[in-house]
């Protein structure tokens, strides 16, 4: 603090000060007035003098001599009373404000890190408190209101002056400037020695406070002497400060005083002579004049000093308003965090999100350093040991940035992008300030006392147990670790319960659930319903009535065995619930019911990031398509399915090479706003009218806002997922640290559609580890309609919670594609079936209890839950659950549940036309060819169409080119969307974005008008996001395509003549051939399929290139054979000049190619070959 | 952690043993151990659960999957750590443990269980060899001092867990040496004698006061004890043998197998000559009774040249694997061949005993059994119905009765006033601690009989309450008995 601020007065500062002065803004106007009249009656007398002097004391008038000496006596008494008027209110308004910003003072002293006080001294601390505080109070007594009463004063002297005599004035203003340029420098000065003087005062008020309160340790120590001497040292500094003012004010003052005499000197020697040369000056002007001079130079003086008060008043509270807003300051310095806790990836993502700059992770890296000494861990040294360690938590952070869509440690460091759950505000606000608390919870308190009871185990475990430290279970169950919803019992029970049909057995499940949520594992566990209102079990509709609320998750084909995922459907098929596909396609056989009954297909079908084996005829086969917008479990993270589950069967259904990983990526490449969502969803409902579309979001703040938006793009359904489940392959920062459970997301999706009246439009789905009825019941009663379960059937149907799902080595044939680990699956539909009966009586029982008779009349009846008022751990009492209870205030006709359909408005839709006239074409398959003219409100065309289709043909659709359709125009967006087999659509003209979305066999042709007069290959023409998704067929684009075209192609072949950024990301097969520019990052994340750029030099610039992935190629004999046709089809359906040109230059233009292969695929590919040349050998 | 296909690359081995001819020609153990490289396979078996029913199924809550790992990785001091940090004396369990935590093992589901059992055995045999195990007496005494009656499993486990809590432990045992069942209960080539002594050594020299020979209520009265320590542990055990009531039990060659088989230990240990009263040899023998002490029996008198030994059992032959009705990871009655029963036995099953027939002089010489079967009654228990006609007489010379206790003897509870549950057991009003505040109770006094691992688990759980009672906090450990499966 000892910094010395540049500027001699800062008026933003003052103004922030007097902010402080509003509670009291009348006394503050009062004392204003009162100086006013000071500054007038103070005047007055001296003008009164001059007329008493030259009108009645020259003259010798008595009477008018008495009257006015009596008026100047009441001038005076006037000038007294509104001094003491004066100086007692400015004053008390000093001492006011003071007290209020002392207790705010301390306030912030209190709430300062402890870290402050390590730094900070106490007496400095106290000195700033108490003196400087009580500096600024003489802002207001002495400094501010006298320099505005002396400015005023002065104003009032230098009118009265002119006014009586210029001349006499001129001379004394002549003065003036002397006295400004010593004032100014004089002050300039004081600053800086009253800086000075602070800091000596500080330093000694700190040494000798420390030095008394720790007397006993200075004796102890025998430093009497040194101390001694340093304080001596110190005090010599203080002298030294002081003198220095003194040195100032010893200059200062005999200037001034030698101006004002010279001034008076003046006065008197032109004045006199002119009083006796008989001049207009008469006696009582000059007097009046040495008055008013002195009255002038005075304050003047006196501002000096004035400025002085107010100078170290202003240090003073630059240092506490500089504390009031510290945060500001942040961008001056780093914080490296040393500590011992930070161990795991999600410790360095929250330093880091909250701000830190650097970590040392000192107990890690000893730890790591003990363990190579101790040879646990051998082949390395330590420090390369530590390095690796940091690489793995690096790649961590990366994940979790990567989660919340953040490309650099520079905009993630202090993002703060977390939501705490059980904090309380009051902590939130002092340390983790503007994260959302909406549960409340724990304070410091609390968290010293966890903190010193783990501390205190450690210590007590020594020697008691042959352990150092307990085992912990975090991850993995231990008897006497963290404790998990699913555990040996509970999975015992249930197990018991659904293979021997013992509705007994799975009572002692689900009250261990039930009871161990209350040891707050969840939020639930900390309700309990009221309001009982019995009615007779009878009434309650029947368990095969709430069953079809159910539903299974979505766990995809691949990271679960087929036959896990196919006894799901078919248990689910049988009870009239929903099975869901997960994210990787589904084998076509599926999708009709087998001879023995059974049903193998997926009620309702994933369309995720990735669109694996999205068709049309997948989504023809859907009850209900559910878009994945994020999975509860791992928020912001797409599946990922290792290498070696990716056998062929499933690398056949997802259309991907085999031992190939999968990621999903993270976004849609489709969506990147609500109206591309609701684009989607129109796309999806034009790819099967029949199935509800539902939007699956995670539980998060503002999931509200969000489901409100998705209502209003038209799903069908909306799935609030909670945080809690996934599978054993999910990453364990997402397993313990990502998202909320979904009590909060259901509660505020819930208020928010009912207060907007959207809630009777939308189905409300919930899931996140449902696993007994009384979750359901919560779950309804907060605003869910359908219930979706993944966990809990799984464990039905025999897993064991390995939690190894991701290394394909499940010992019960569930998440493995092992052969020889399938043949373990014992799970039975049955089992299924038996857990959502189950759950369903349960469920039954408590509605009864409630008095409802059905779900629609229990959906939303938040009154029915209390929170408990038996929760007794120390943890639980600061929680508050209203926000979660609240039910909204709505008029009587405001549904509380889905009560009516979205209005899809697909009446409109250009494919009925079509239908109308191509009816031989599709379902004769009698070649067509048909004209239309089409508009960019023409959306999604030929969706329907294929719909059709694969109703009536299946996957394999219709003969190549049965039916032929010509559109002349502009086509809206998703032109083309999931084209079936059969199909041939060429727009002559442009196209919107979303060209060819989930291709599937149709081909599609791009071509400029015949009366363009533009060159194809220098124009866009179609948009962005071409052949997303596409799985099978062929498109020719006969000039540019936009950004992102062919991301995650899986089988799809394409000609087009030039694109934009990002091309070809995520492909997993098919082919590109590109015959024009590429724009940046083409083939990130390409793992698959291969792509053929053509420039008509041969000259690629490998920095538009992401090669990661890819490997630069020439082309063989074989690819230009491929090239060659591609663009021999090109010219044909688009009358390609470009294709034209290299053909007619071939094969010396072929030598313009290059090949990008993905190198993955390449090995995969090997791979195969060898498998195929092995199986001919034997 | 562990090894990640393991358990497909790997067989479950079973120890090798002395030809059966062979090891009959003494009393020693017979097993062979496996090669380190063999045990280490073995604990690569393992699949690292991330909910391990193993660990679930053992009463002591064994962490299984860690010291399987560290095996594995051949870190067997870490192991021994890991293993004594819920198990005083791996070596009796691990010889003499029925292993309900393999029966629970995950990969048991499909295969063969994971041989925990064996692991832990050698586990703790390598801590002896190696010398890892050492006495670990406490730094600081509390001044507090604990009486424990009864020197068996329990009675141990918790001495050596108050002890290391720094109280004064004196274990008062009435028989001539320190041990319980385990030394005069346990025949030798189960577990050689030494395996207790050399345990015994650590114990003492950890500061804990044996006092043999010494019966509380009549060496010492029971208030005299009660005056002299601060508080009393009873792990005296279920000691009294269950009878069988039938005509001509009297008859001289009808002996409680509990009175066979400790004379048996004595004699092996040299401390006397045997008592023809007592000896199979070359006499038909039969053993009722199926269980464990049956085929103690059994291996004891193969060892003593008995003519022919028969295994009588009243209930039906169970299956040879799981049934539905004890679905895994619970412990399933199922078909048990011990290595005594590999010795030479033929085993009978649903027969009942009906009356012992005796010559002249008062022996024992045949007795007549009848066949059973079992009527499930809904929401009783089974009832017993003997099939007409199915009368049968055995040729027998020696009777062995292999019943079972009944419970503790009531004199020393009822000398300290201490209450009983309804099954006849010293009933824990506080878990442990009886009506009498200062008088805790553990092992098969308050539980009934049952298993070594259980007496261990209840000695340690006594101790951390006796500990608490004491000091008003403990920190000796504890298991926490949420989500186990033994609780439910």
């Amino acid at each position: 603090m000892a910094k010395v601020n540049g500027k001699v007065f800062d008026l933003k500062l003052l103004g922030k000060l007097m902010d402080y002065s509003n509670p009291y803004r009348l006394t503050y106007y009062f004392v204003l007035l009162s100086a006013i009249l000071l500054s007038v009656f103070s005047t007055l007398s001296p003008y009164l003098l001059k007329i008493v002097i030259d009108d009645y004391i020259t003259p010798k008038d008595y009477d008018g001599l008495v009257f006015f000496s009596l008026l100047m006596l009441l001038s005076l008494i006037l000038e007294v009373v509104f001094q003491f008027i004066f100086i007692y209110y400015a004053n008390w308004l000093g001492q006011m404000i003071v007290k209020d910003l002392r207790v705010e003072l301390f306030q912030k002293l209190i709430r300062f890190k402890m870290a402050y006080y390590d730094t900070s001294a106490v007496g400095r601390l106290v000195t700033r408190s108490v003196s400087d505080i009580e500096t600024i109070a003489s802002i207001f007594s002495q400094g501010l209101f006298m320099i505005i009463a002396d400015l005023l004063k002065m104003g009032i002297v230098v009118a009265v002056m002119l006014f009586v005599n210029w001349k006499l004035s001129l001379i004394v203003f002549s003065v003036l400037p002397v006295i400004l340029y010593a004032t100014r420098v004089f002050q300039k000065s004081m600053k800086r020695a009253f800086e000075d003087v602070r800091k000596q005062v500080a330093d000694l008020n700190t040494f000798v406070q420390e030095r008394i309160s720790g007397m006993k340790i200075v004796q102890l120590f025998n430093r009497e002497v040194i101390e001694q001497n340093t304080f001596m040292g110190i005090n010599e500094k203080h002298k030294k400060a002081w003198l220095k003012t003194v040195w100032f004010n010893s200059i200062f003052f005999p200037v001034a005083e030698i101006s004002t005499s010279v001034t008076i000197g003046l006065l008197v020697w032109y004045g006199g002579l002119n009083v006796i040369a008989g001049g207009s000056i008469s006696l009582g002007i000059i007097f009046l004049f040495i008055q008013l001079s002195q009255m002038l130079f005075r304050p003047l003086r006196q501002i000096a000093d004035k400025f002085n008060t107010l100078q170290m008043g202003m240090v003073a509270c630059a240092h506490t308003h500089n504390s009031f807003k510290r945060l500001k300051k942040r961008s001056r310095f780093g914080i490296v965090i040393e500590s011992a806790e930070p161990r795991e990836p999600h410790h360095f993502s929250c330093l880091f999100g909250y701000g830190a700059s650097a970590i040392n992770p000192y107990m890690v890296n000893e730890i790591i350093a003990d363990q190579v000494q101790v040879e646990n861990i051998k082949g390395i040294d330590a420090d390369n040991a530590i390095q690796n360690f940091n690489k793995a938590i690096a790649t961590g952070i990366v994940k979790v940035m990567n989660k919340i869509g953040i490309s650099t440690l520079k905009s993630y460091r202090g993002a703060q992008i977390f939501e705490a759950l059980g904090l309380s505000e009051q902590l939130v606000d002092s340390y983790f300030c503007n994260t959302a608390t909406r549960i409340e919870g724990i304070g410091l308190y609390e968290i010293e006392k966890e903190i010193s009871r783990r501390h205190k185990k450690a210590f007590d475990l020594e020697g008691l147990s042959g352990l150092d430290l307990e085992i912990g279970g975090e991850y993995r169950w231990r008897r006497n670790g963290e404790a998990h919803m699913l555990n040996p019992t509970t999975i015992a029970k249930l197990q018991q319960a659904v293979n021997q049909n013992n509705f007994e057995s799975y009572e002692v499940y689900s009250k261990m659930v039930n009871e161990q949520t209350e040891k707050l594992m969840t939020l639930r566990g900390l309700f309990e319903f009221s309001s009982f209102d019995p009615i007779p079990i009878e009434e309650v509709e029947p368990w095969t009535e709430i069953v079809k609320r159910f539903k299974t998750g979505a766990m995809s084909l691949g990271s679960i065995s087929a036959e896990a995922h196919e006894n799901l459907a078919i248990a689910m098929n049988r009870i009239g619930g929903k099975s869901n596909s997960g994210e990787g396609g589904e084998d076509a056989q599926r999708f009709q019911p087998d001879n023995n009954g059974n049903w193998r297909n997926s009620a309702i079908k994933q369309v995720a990031s990735g669109r694996f084996g999205v068709t049309s005829h997948y989504l023809s086969s859907a009850k209900e398509i559910q878009i994945k917008m994020a999975q509860g479990a791992k928020p912001g993270e797409g599946g990922q399915l290792p290498g070696p589950k990716v056998n062929p069967y499933i690398a056949s259904v997802r259309n991907s090479t085999p031992y190939v990983g999968l990621i999903s990526p993270p976004p849609h490449h489709d969506i990147y706003s609500i109206e591309d969502l609701a684009q989607l969803i129109f796309d999806l409902k034009n790819a099967n009218r029949e199935a509800r579309v539902n939007v699956k979001l995670v539980s998060e703040v503002g999931v509200g806002t969000i489901a409100a938006g998705v209502a209003k793009a038209k799903a069908d359904v909306i799935l609030i997922s909670g945080f809690d489940g996934g599978t054993g392959a999910s990453p364990l920062t997402s397993l313990k640290h990502a998202g909320l459970p979904w009590e909060l997301g259901i509660a505020e999706a819930q208020q928010t559609l009912v207060m907007n009246d959207l809630r009777n439009r939308i189905v409300l789905e919930c899931d996140g580890q449902m696993k007994t009825g009384r979750d359901v019941a919560i779950a309804c009663l907060l605003g869910a309609e359908e219930f979706g379960f993944s966990t809990a059937p799984l464990v039905a149907s025999g897993c064991i919670m390995m939690r190894a799902c991701h290394l394909n080595t499940c010992p019960v044939g569930i998440a493995t594609q092992d052969p020889e680990l399938r043949k373990n699956f014992k799970g039975k539909p049955e089992h299924v079936i038996n857990f959502m009966y189950f759950v369903a009586e349960e469920l039954r029982a408590i509605m009864g209890q409630l008095g409802f008779r059905s779900i629609d009349e229990m959906v939303g009846q938040s009154q029915k839950i209390n929170m408990k008022k038996a929760v007794e751990h120390y943890k639980a009492q600061g929680i508050d659950l209203s926000k979660i209870l609240y039910k909204p205030e709505v008029e009587a006709e405001v549904k509380l549940h889905n009560t009516q359909k979205q209005d899809h408005g697909l009446e409109n839709v250009l494919d009925f036309k079509i239908i109308k006239a191509a009816h031989p074409a599709i379902y004769r398959k009698e070649q067509q060819h048909l004209n239309f003219s089409i508009c960019n409100t023409d959306r999604t065309v030929g969706a329907i169409l294929s719909n059709e289709i694969s109703k009536m043909h299946g996957a394999p659709g219709l003969p190549e080119d049965t039916l032929s359709l010509k559109f002349t125009g502009t086509a809206g967006q998703s032109f083309g969307a999931f084209a079936a087999k059969g199909l041939f659509m060429k727009v002559s003209g442009t196209c919107n974005d979303y060209f060819g979305k989930g291709l599937s066999g149709g081909k599609l042709i791009a071509q400029v008008p015949e009366e363009a007069t533009f060159k194809a290959d220098e124009n866009i023409i179609i948009g962005n996001v071409a052949l997303y998704g596409a799985v099978t067929g062929e498109a020719y684009i006969n000039g540019i395509a936009g950004e992102r075209f062919c991301v995650r192609n899986s089988g799809a072949t394409a000609v087009v003549e030039g694109i934009g950024d990002h091309g070809c990301e995520y492909m997993t097969g098919g082919i590109a051939l590109i015959l024009g520019e590429t724009g940046r990052n083409f083939a990130a994340g390409m793992s698959g399929g291969i792509a053929y750029l053509y420039s008509a030099d041969g000259i690629f610039d490998e920095k538009k290139f992401n090669l990661e992935m890819v490997e630069l190629e020439d082309l063989t004999n074989q690819d230009k054979e491929t090239v060659q046709g591609l663009l021999q089809n090109h010219s044909d359906y688009t009358n390609s000049s470009k294709a034209a040109h290299i053909l007619n230059d071939w094969p010396d233009s072929s030598k313009n190619f290059i090949k990008v292969m993905p190198t993955d695929y390449k090995n995969a590919l090997a791979m195969l070959a060898a498998e195929e040349e092995n199986k001919l050998n034997a | 952690m562990g090894k990640l296909r393991g358990f497909l690359e790997y067989d479950r081995i079973k120890e090798e043993t002395i030809a059966p001819k062979e090891r009959i020609g003494n009393y020693k153990e017979f097993t062979i151990a496996p090669k380190t490289e063999e045990l280490q396979e073995q604990g690569g078996r393992c699949m690292d659960c991330g909910v391990p029913f193993c660990h679930s199924g053992c009463p002591l809550g064994n962490l299984i999957p860690d010291f399987n790992d560290a095996v594995y990785k051949n870190q067997w001091e870490k192991a021994l750590h890991i293993l004594q940090a819920t198990n005083n004396f791996p070596e009796f369990t691990g010889r003499l443990c029925p292993a309900p935590c393999e029966e629970a093992c995950v990969l048991g589901i499909t295969n063969p269980p994971v041989s925990i059992e064996l692991i832990e055995k050698y586990i703790v045999e390598r801590g002896f060899a190696e010398g890892w195990i050492k006495p670990q007496p406490p730094t600081e005494r509390s001044g507090k001092t604990i009486a424990i009656v009864g020197s068996g499993p329990a009675g141990l486990a918790a001495a050596q867990q108050l002890n290391r809590a720094g109280h004064t432990v004196t274990v008062f045992e009435r028989d001539n040496k320190i041990g319980g069942l385990l030394r005069y209960g346990i025949p030798d080539f189960k577990m050689e004698k030494n395996v207790i002594d050399r345990r015994l050594e650590i114990l003492e020299a950890e500061g804990i006061i044996f006092k043999p020979n010494v019966e509380i209520g009549k060496d010492i009265s029971a208030e005299a004890l009660e005056a002299d320590f601060d508080t009393i542990l009873l792990a005296a055990g279920a000691t009294i043998k269950r009878n069988l009531p039938i005509p001509g039990s009297e008859l001289n060659g009808v002996v409680q197998a509990m009175d066979f088989l400790p004379h048996n230990n004595k004699a092996v240990d040299g401390q006397l000559e045997r008592n023809l009263k007592y000896l199979a040899t070359d006499r038909d023998v039969i053993v009722i009774g199926g269980g464990d002490t049956g085929s103690d029996c059994i291996g004891t008198s193969n060892r003593q040249g008995a003519k022919s030994v028969t295994n009588f059992e009243i209930m039906p032959k169970p299956a040879d694997g799981r049934t539905e009705e004890n679905p895994w990871p619970y412990w399933p009655f199922k078909l048990k061949t011990t290595s005594s029963h590999e010795e030479g036995i033929h085993r009978e099953w649903s027969i009942l005993t009906k009356e012992f027939v005796g010559d002249a002089q008062g022996n024992v010489v045949g007795l007549k059994t009848v066949e059973v079967r079992w009527k499930k009654v809904p929401g009783d228990r089974p009832q017993l119905i003997e099939k007409e006609g199915s009368e049968k007489e055995w040729p027998c010379d020696m009777a062995l009765l292999a019943l079972g206790f009944t419970g503790p003897e009531k004199s020393l509870p009822e000398q300290l006033s201490v209450g009983f549950d309804k099954r006849g057991n010293v009933e824990g009003v506080k878990q442990y601690q009886t009506n009498k505040p200062h008088v805790f109770a553990a092992g098969d006094v308050r539980r009934g009989q049952s298993l070594i691992v259980w007496a261990i688990s209840e000695g340690r759980e006594a101790a951390h309450q006796i500990d608490t009672y004491l000091m008003g906090v403990s920190t000796l450990p504890q298991k926490e008995a949420s989500g186990d499966l033994v609780s439910v």
